[in-house]
């Protein structure tokens, strides 16, 4: 990551000689302005999404964070089954994302020539610029039906006494196939993070142990992991972050389900997708509320992860530019 | 001493006091932001899934016929009730009628009647035939979750003869706010207890398992892909989309099948208006009259603000729906409304003016 | 590390053929995850690109989506108003974007106190990760509540989703221009101003124009921000942002749900114009990126 130049003397520098040149304030203030706008939009978004979430948060408090029932008849809304949605098929995203994307950056630092590396790069980079309506449109279209005819059948044939795999795969709507689409969202994200990570490692590092006589891997296992242990964690927080937020491709393949899922088979609900699906002819004022209140809590949780890669990637960088 | 490069200096500034004008405009446009109208010889409207097909249809020949564009945005009753009362549409559309809550948040609103139609129960069984028989109590209970197969005895001794696959049944609802929803769910609250008491009726619910879809499109589609599944939508969704449907049993003992005989029949079952011109002809009572009648048939309601800014072309609009529009109904088993709804769709829009 | 072998344990035949093997194993693993996730993209790749082919003709293209509903002629149904409404929106959503965010690249970089710039920078970076539909819900409650849909609005919320992208590819391109050149132009008498507009940001353009391009690439694809501000369309081509607009993705988004195989093909035309051109412009961007990189850092 660049730094900033620092050397230009800040503001106070433009009053010497006791004079103040217009052109210089002039600019001062109009970008102060513009950078400032991203502190009132964050200010603004957290306040008119808590105010309208405020009826529902003061009727059900923190319970509905656990509460299952989703009834707009009885009044009775529950963040708990969304929670569990967005926790079960990020997580699970994360769990297969995070092996093959570190594969794929080790592959292109210390595997590939330069030729493969140069087609590959941008292939992996590719994926991450597919849209996410794409992919669901995909979901729905191919990998459901696949799911369906082909790979479910054959997970629940060889896994089905696991609980997760215990349901027969009926529907190409399913927690199993929002993971799927969520894995190939996290996959180009954290793969090029690490390729950026791996790529920093000191090269006498390396050539050290190489002399040693350890295999290639044994670098990767011995030094190159170790040296870019925090960054990786920084990278699967951030791919972690980007399921936790997806809303399209996800309401697209997971089903709608408000009742919880037994296994990985049956459809489910995530915050993001509920939102999606069910805002727009949200019925009574207490619905609407919920709703956002099911935003506000998918807020906290996307700002945490994000405040938190971002202060890993921070202290990294300065570890690193230290040494 | 040699200047700054002017050329460069120029272009800087050109660069910054182009981003600068730009965003200056960029906030003029959002600052005069006034409510989208839509224009002359333009209406608006949003709403229910269920009478779509009949209002494409509408849009087209009005079009043709007195030259005023309709759209329509087909997003489910709650979001057509939501539009109406934002006031970012002209007209909305609604299975479900308004309750007074939301006829308070609308503030100023009325409804009336101008569709009438069946909502058929669809499922997906290669194999077998069309119009399998089958009980307002067996759909709730495969809704409840408490028939989970096919080759359940309760539904195979409905149609003796035919051979059910052992295969799991799907249930597919709607996941976004529905009149079709409310239509169904009034019905199982009318053949099942336990329904009643566990779920209820209304355009989203708890729906105790099965797959959320959105819009009768939504539904019609995943019932198409899953083999097993059992969906509820307008009969036009199941014909349009080759889906098989059930002939459900009525209170009079008999399996009607959701036609324009059995929708004619049911709509008997009410004509007595309440004070805001809602009908519910949901599961008619034994009788001769009925003895065909299909039990899940519902009105859908138009929605309209008393004070409509395109009150012109609205009304006429309306008056045509109710009166010409009509005669498109049959062909997608839309049954025309009886000439007492059309007099008080009259009636009621007398109060709309600009 | 408990028990380490020696050095010479390490070389002994049997361990150092088993260490080969594991070294084998895993060259094996990445290379297949490698190649695994080449063969996703081009299985997702290759069914848009063969199950939309077939949709994409110029009517397709220049017609807006048509009442096919049984009563008289078909007519031929395309795509023109969410191809014009997907570009006014776009390029809305740009002009708000792009100037802001170039300003406050130009404060962090070059006037901000160094504790100012990380906190304003590290505001910058939460923004990014506010989710879309967070962002779509925002905007509703803020703009389009009580008083209408519009594709301003829509745009509004894609410039939000815009504004961290450019302003972090204008601040890494605004740290390469050296400070030798910042300081020349200040000890040759030039204001704070000048030096900015004339000197350092000329070098910085062809960044700036990578940065945005990227963002354009990416917010053209999104669907949650549109979801709730620019969805109620007139299915006609309509130019006014003060209208909702149809857009390409939500076409995609509202198409692939429904039973209509008809509809299905036409999703899958409208995601191979939409990939097309998403992934057109990245590679290009890209592309221009690597060479001003390279001009940049040749002219030290």
């Amino acid at each position: 990551m660049a730094t900033a130049s620092r050397s230009v003397p800040g503001p106070a520098a433009f009053q010497r000689r006791g004079r103040v040149r217009p052109g210089d304030a002039i600019l001062y203030f109009v970008t102060l302005l513009a950078a400032l706008t991203a502190v009132v939009l964050l200010a603004l978004i957290a306040r008119e999404v808590l105010a309208d979430a405020w009826p529902a948060m003061k009727a059900y408090g923190l319970g509905f964070l656990t509460a299952t029932d989703w009834d707009p008849n009885k009044k009775l809304f529950g963040a708990g089954t969304f929670i569990f949605g967005t926790a079960v098929t990020s997580l699970g995203a994360l769990l297969l994302a995070a092996p093959i994307s570190i594969a794929i950056a080790l592959f292109m630092t210390e595997l590939a020539p330069g030729w493969i590396r140069a087609i590959i790069g941008p292939l992996v980079e590719m994926l991450a610029a597919v849209p996410s309506v794409v992919l669901g449109l995909w979901g729905i279209l191919v990998l459901g039906p696949f799911i369906v005819s082909t790979l479910g059948p054959a997970i629940h044939g060889s896994l089905g006494w696991i609980p997760i795999f215990g349901t027969e795969p009926n529907v190409g709507s399913s927690m199993f196939a929002a993971i799927l689409i969520l894995t190939i969202m996290m996959v180009p994200i954290i793969s090029s993070i690490c390729r950026e990570l791996f790529l920093g490692v000191p090269q006498e590092l390396k050539e050290g142990a190489l002399a040693l006589g350890a295999t290639r891997w044994e670098v990767v296992r011995g030094v190159v992991f170790p040296y870019a242990r925090a960054g990786i964690a920084a990278a699967l927080i951030l791919g972690l972050g980007r399921g936790l937020g997806e809303a399209i491709a996800v309401t697209q393949v997971i089903g709608n389900n408000v009742a919880m899922p037994t296994s990985l088979f049956e459809p489910g609900d995530t915050l993001a997708s509920r939102i999606a699906s069910q805002y727009q002819g949200a019925d009574y004022a207490i619905q609407v509320s919920s709703l956002v209140y099911l935003a506000v809590i998918l807020l906290v949780f996307s700002l945490a992860v994000n405040v938190l890669a971002q202060i890993i990637v921070r202290r990294v960088a300065g570890r690193h530019r230290v040494s | 001493m040699k200047s700054l490069d002017t050329r460069k200096t120029r272009v800087g500034a050109a660069v910054c006091g182009l981003l600068i004008a730009v965003s200056a405009v960029a906030a003029v446009i959002m600052a005069s932001g006034a409510q989208a109208r839509s224009g002359a010889g333009e209406l608006k409207g949003a709403g229910a899934t269920f009478p779509a097909p009949l209002i494409a249809v509408w849009q087209q020949q009005y079009e043709s016929a007195k030259g005023v564009k309709v759209s329509y945005n087909a997003i489910g009753s709650g979001g057509g009730i939501a539009a109406i009362t934002n006031k970012t549409v002209d007209f909305g559309a609604s299975d479900a009628p308004l309750s007074p809550d939301q006829f308070a948040r609308c503030n100023g609103c009325v409804q009336l009647p101008w569709v009438l139609s069946a909502t058929s129960v669809m499922y997906n069984l290669p194999g077998l035939p069309n119009n399998l028989r089958i009980t307002g109590q067996v759909i709730a209970d495969i809704y409840l979750g408490k028939i989970t197969k096919w080759n359940d005895r309760r539904i195979t001794r409905l149609n003796p003869g035919k051979s059910f696959p052992d295969k799991e049944i799907t249930p597919v609802y709607r996941s976004d706010s529905s009149g079709t929803s409310f239509n169904f769910t009034s019905y199982l609250n009318t053949a099942s207890k336990q329904w009643k008491s566990q779920v209820g009726n209304g355009t989203t619910v708890n729906w105790p398992k099965g797959v959320g879809a959105r819009g009768s499109s939504g539904v019609s589609g995943v019932l198409s892909r899953t083999e097993g599944a059992i969906g509820y939508a307008d009969i036009a969704y199941a014909l349009k989309n080759h889906l098989k449907f059930f002939s459900v049993k009525n209170r009079a003992g008999n399996f009607a099948r959701p036609g324009l005989v059995g929708i004619k029949a049911a709509s008997l079952a009410d004509r007595k208006f309440s004070s805001t011109n809602a009908l519910s002809i949901v599961n008619p009572p034994p009788g001769k009259k009925f003895r065909k009648a299909y039990p899940i048939c519902t009105y859908s309601y138009v929605l309209l603000r008393t004070t409509s800014p395109n009150a012109a072309e609205l009304k006429p609009f309306i008056t045509w729906a109710l009166t010409s529009g009509q005669q498109y109904g049959p062909r997608l088993i839309f049954q025309p409304i009886p000439k007492y709804v059309v007099a008080k769709g009259k009636a009621t829009l007398k109060r709309v003016h600009s | 590390m408990s028990a380490q072998p020696s050095t010479a344990d390490l070389f002994k035949a049997e361990r150092i053929g088993r260490r080969r093997l594991v070294n084998r194993l895993v060259e094996l693993a990445a290379t297949a995850a490698a190649l695994l996730a080449v063969a996703v993209l081009a299985i997702v790749v290759a069914s848009v690109a063969k199950r939309g082919a077939g949709a994409i003709n110029l009517d397709f293209l220049t017609k807006p989506p048509a009442l096919n509903t049984g009563f008289g002629e078909p007519q031929p149904s395309g795509i023109a108003d969410a191809l014009i409404g997907t570009a006014i929106i776009v390029g809305l959503a740009t002009l708000m974007a792009l100037p802001i965010g170039v300003l406050a690249a130009i404060y962090l970089n070059e006037f901000a106190p160094r504790r100012l710039s990380a906190v304003l920078t590290l505001a910058l970076d939460v923004l990014n990760g506010v989710p879309a539909i967070v962002i779509g819900i925002f905007v509703f409650v803020f703009l389009v509540s009580g008083h209408g849909q519009a594709g301003w609005k829509g745009a509004f919320a894609l410039g939000i989703l815009m504004l961290p992208m450019v302003a972090r590819a204008t601040q890494e391109v605004l740290a390469l221009v050296p400070n030798s050149l910042r300081e020349a132009s200040l000890a040759l008498g030039a204001a704070k101003w000048r030096t900015t507009l004339s000197v350092v940001l000329p070098q910085t353009v062809g960044g700036i124009v990578t940065g945005a391009t990227l963002a354009v690439a990416r917010v053209a694809g999104e669907t949650a921000p549109l979801l709730f501000t620019s969805s109620l369309i007139s299915n006609e081509i309509d130019t006014n942002p003060k209208d909702a607009l149809a857009s390409i993705p939500m076409f995609i988004f509202t198409s692939a749900e429904q039973a209509d195989p008809t509809l299905h093909e036409q999703a899958w035309g409208a995601a191979l114009v939409l990939i097309g051109f998403v992934l057109v412009t990245s590679l290009l961007a890209r592309a221009f990126a690597a060479r001003s990189r390279q001009r940049l850092a040749g002219e030290r």
